[in-house]
């Protein structure tokens, strides 16, 4: 029964087997029969070393996760070609041929089956020496990686065409050699039971609130969860207001843009395998920021950024607001502009509510088709949509031509704000909804509503609504405008930063 | 706990749906009424309409006007009686004009204009005219070159009428506070139909004028241009005058006027109330014509600005004399002047103003000068 027991796959081990033995055949056997059961892609390499007495050794590693000219030019070589002296024994094998054999830049000692078993899922090569109960981690990861392209959904005109990769240890030196100083800090929190995911927490210790950071460390360390495939689960499950639909951790694929958070004062969160950067507190401020606003000049900048203000308001109400005037206050539409949109709805033969619901629900079947699809594919997809669909409908009466436009009009000014596109459609189609059944009464409500559930969110402790409610100077010179850099010379004030000093002693062009 | 909320979410929608006041409309079945006016009031009111039809839809929309008219016991309610023919419900809002025929406004036109003034359907911004000479419907189905409807046509006028001169506009709101203003009587601008190219065409032109609510007379182009300058609103207008240039004897010049500056006050001359009306006007030449007159020449335009302001002087002593005498009606509003100025003065006069008024002494002095001559000073010379 015993022994049945612990063949069982998922029997633990009894405690002190655990501990690797002295006997290489005995760790052989353990490793093939029970740590990398029915596992094929671990390879055991066996060798022996030189001299009068050679060692059986053997190299263990998973197959594809390292880098195997690394093993065989800075492993298995100067082990093959060393004699380890005679009087050293036991433990000391192993200390003397990582002190004076090995030529790899990583290695410790392990001491255990489990150990050995992450090891090699981290894509390190263990060696097992006979007669030693230590085994040497060499450090040889070596795993295929995407190379560090521009990200597709945060394309520049102007700034560093770098996006953040899969790969944990990439990502963080790219945020790195933006911040080179000693102050930048990294801290590991290993997330999910079966996944064991490195998630990075990056800050600068010298600027951003410790508070803040342990809060932080503290919600990540809380995930009990399997696995953790990509930083959109961390977001999720750390995030304030989960009911919310409005972001409250914000995304990013650049590096440059998680520097520039980090240095407001912000804690940035890395995760192994995702390309997807998360900063906090995130406020609804940012959603209306790009980087490029802060590399191009700050009029532009700002004028974009009123744009991107404008078109928000325009792709949530348009719709509420047509739906509104038409159907209960045909009085403020202007006399020219009533007729002719009566004229185009004669012979509609749906009502305006109607209208507006599945136009809108054909812009976004068309958006959502075309977004997975590849790029060729996806253009013909729109021309079909767009042109096709849109020109048909309205020869055909079954759509207004307003419509037709009022529907366009939506979807573009939806994509100047990319960060809040999903919510832009669930805002209009509930605006849409109070529109039809009250009018600009019911608009007005939901509007209201709107503006109650920003004001009632926060963020790691900042409220959501930060910085646009107030009009304090200093708070409100990164919102509606970006004012130049020489008169950006504080930190944001709500991060509570330690050192809130941003521009030192410098008497920039235009004073203060 | 959640049948508590089932319920009163239920009971939320249904409160929504259910409620009477759902005035939810579409657009398509609504007539848009442009225009409108009252032709008759006595002995039943008889009340026009201009509506857009609209059709067409898809890529081609069209619109175009329909005039429908019906007799009724009040505007509103042949208004709405005027739905059942056009098959669709009249929307009154966005009316831009108020027509009413000469009969009407004989008769008085506050039973005609009520409804206009209280309906919460109808902007008080409706321009208001009076038909001369043609009635509201005969205005409606005449046919503007430009416009789609008569009422756009009409309300394009009143946006142009600083480049065009001759008739103050009015609306709706402002007729009440006229007629409920003491010392000062009402004045309307006047619609006529004229014909050009094989088509009647509404034109605004004239101001009819009131005493009360009822109509006393009318004032034609040159009148209103007169009205316009002594009413103080700035008015591009042009005058064609005989001038006497040197001894070359008269030749017609069309003068421009640029600006003008009025100043009425009332004055006590030896106890009894008179008016001080000071006009100052600047004048542009425009046209000269033959007139072999150089205004480079300072006696020239001494002479000139003189026989002008002499001009002038004559022009308004005959048109306040046909206000004061003729029509007896204080469209300058000389008594609301005095009644601000001179209050008890006001009070001792006010029962028998009309009297008084018909033999009101004017104190008039016109200043004109002349400002502009255009890019040339000197006329077109022709070679003997």
């Amino acid at each position: 029964m015993f022994f049945w027991k612990r063949t069982q796959k998922n029997a633990p081990r009894p405690r002190g087997l655990d501990q690797l033995s002295s006997s290489l055949a005995v760790n052989l056997h353990w490793l093939k029969s029970d740590v990398f059961a029915n596992d094929d892609t671990i390879v055991f390499r066996s060798f022996k070393t030189k001299g009068k007495r050679p060692l059986d050794c053997v190299l263990v590693y998973a197959d594809n996760m390292v880098k195997h000219e690394y093993l065989s030019q800075f492993v298995l070589r100067p082990m093959m070609r060393a004699a380890v002296p005679r009087g050293v024994r036991g433990r000391e094998v192993a200390r003397y041929l990582s002190e004076q054999v090995l030529e790899s830049d990583g290695s410790e000692f392990v001491t255990s089956y489990s150990a050995i078993g992450d090891k090699l899922m981290d894509g390190v090569g263990v060696l097992l020496i006979d007669g030693c109960p230590l085994a040497i981690a060499v450090d040889a990861q070596g795993w295929a990686k995407r190379a560090v392209t521009e990200p597709p959904t945060e394309s520049v005109v102007r700034g560093p065409r770098q996006g953040f990769g899969e790969d944990l240890g990439v990502n963080i030196s790219m945020v790195r050699l933006k911040l080179s100083s000693p102050n930048f800090k990294t801290k590991f929190v290993h997330v999910g039971t079966k996944s064991k995911t490195r998630v990075a927490i990056l800050y600068l210790d010298n600027v951003t609130s410790l508070e803040l950071v342990e809060e932080v460390q503290r919600r990540i360390e809380q995930i009990d969860i399997d696995a953790v495939l990509d930083s959109g689960y961390i977001q999720e499950l750390i995030q304030d207001a989960p009911f919310s639909p409005f972001p409250t951790i914000g995304q990013t694929e650049r590096p440059d843009v998680v520097a520039a958070k980090i240095l407001e004062g912000r804690v940035a969160v890395l995760v192994d395998g995702s390309p997807f950067a998360l900063t906090m507190p995130y406020l609804l401020v940012e959603a209306f920021q790009a980087n490029e606003d802060y590399y191009n000049h700050w009029i532009t900048a700002s004028f974009h950024r009123l744009v991107r203000y404008i078109s928000f308001f325009i792709t949530t109400t348009t719709p509420a607001l047509y739906i509104a005037l038409i159907s209960y206050h045909p009085q403020l539409i202007p006399t020219n502009l009533v007729v002719s949109i009566a004229a185009a709805r004669k012979n509609v033969p749906f009502p305006g509510i109607v209208e507006v619901v599945a136009m809108g629900l054909v812009f976004e079947i068309l958006r959502e088709g075309g977004v997975r699809l590849p790029r060729p594919i996806g253009q013909a997809i729109s021309i079909v949509g767009a042109i096709v669909l849109g020109d048909a409908a309205v020869s055909a009466s079954l759509v207004s031509a307003p419509m037709i436009i009022v529907v366009g009009i939506t979807g573009v000014a939806g994509f100047v704000v990319p960060n809040l596109n999903d919510i832009a459609v669930l805002m209009r189609l509930s605006l849409v909804l109070l529109a039809a059944i009250l009018g600009l009464y019911g608009f007005v409500l939901g509007a209201i509503a709107i503006a109650l559930l920003l004001s009632s969110m926060e963020s790691f402790g900042v409220p959501y609504l930060s910085t646009m409610t107030t009009l304090v100077p200093q708070d409100v010179k990164d919102t509606l405008v970006r004012v130049p850099w020489w008169q950006m010379i504080l930190r944001p004030r709500y991060l509570a930063s330690k050192d809130r000093q941003r521009l030192q002693g410098q008497d920039g062009g235009g004073g203060r | 706990m959640k049948g508590r909320l089932a319920c009163s979410l239920f009971l939320l929608v249904a409160c929504l749906v259910l409620a009477g006041c759902w005035d939810y409309i579409e657009i398509e079945s609504l007539a848009f009424v442009f225009g409108l006016g009252v032709d008759q009031v006595e002995p039943d009111f008889v009340v026009v309409l201009e509506m857009v039809k609209t059709s067409g839809g898809g890529q081609q929309p069209q619109v175009e006007p329909k005039v429908l008219a019906t007799k009724g016991q009040s505007v509103s309610s042949a208004g709405s009686a005027l739905s059942n023919p056009a098959g669709q419900r009249a929307f009154w809002s966005h009316a831009y004009v108020f027509l009413m025929s000469e009969q009407v406004a004989r008769q008085g036109i506050v039973p005609a204009m009520e409804y206009l003034a209280r309906s919460r359907h109808i902007r008080s911004t409706v321009w208001v005219f009076i038909t001369k000479d043609c009635t509201v419907e005969e205005v409606f189905k005449s046919r503007p070159p430009v416009a789609n409807s008569v009422s756009e046509h009409l309300n394009a006028i009143v946006l142009m009428q600083q480049a065009i001169a001759g008739f103050i506009p009015l609306q709706v709101w402002q007729l009440g506070h006229e007629f409920a203003a003491e010392g000062i009587s009402a004045v309307l601008p006047t619609v006529k139909l004229v014909h050009e190219s094989g088509d009647l065409v509404p034109i605004v032109e004239g101001t009819a004028v009131f005493k009360g609510d009822r109509m006393v007379g009318w004032l034609d182009g040159q009148e209103s241009d007169l009205l316009c300058l002594l009413k103080g609103v700035a008015q591009r207008a042009f005058y064609v005058i005989e001038t006497k240039v040197g001894e070359h004897g008269y030749f017609p010049i069309t003068y421009e006027l640029v600006g003008n500056q009025v100043q009425m006050k009332p004055v006590i001359r030896g106890g009894r109330a008179a008016i001080s009306l000071t006009l100052t006007m600047q004048f542009g030449v425009e046209e000269v014509g033959r007139a072999p007159i150089v205004f480079r020449d300072e006696e020239m335009v001494k002479s000139v600005e003189a026989q002008l302001a002499t001009a002038f002087t004559r022009r308004i002593r005959e048109f306040l004399g046909k206000i004061q005498g003729e029509y007896n009606a204080d469209i300058l509003g000389f008594g609301q002047l005095l009644k601000r100025k001179h209050p008890q003065v006001w009070r001792s006069l006010r029962e028998d103003w009309d009297l008084y008024y018909r033999h009101l002494e004017v104190e008039l002095d016109v200043q004109c000068k002349v400002v502009l001559t255009g890019v040339s000073a000197e006329p077109v010379r022709v070679r003997d």
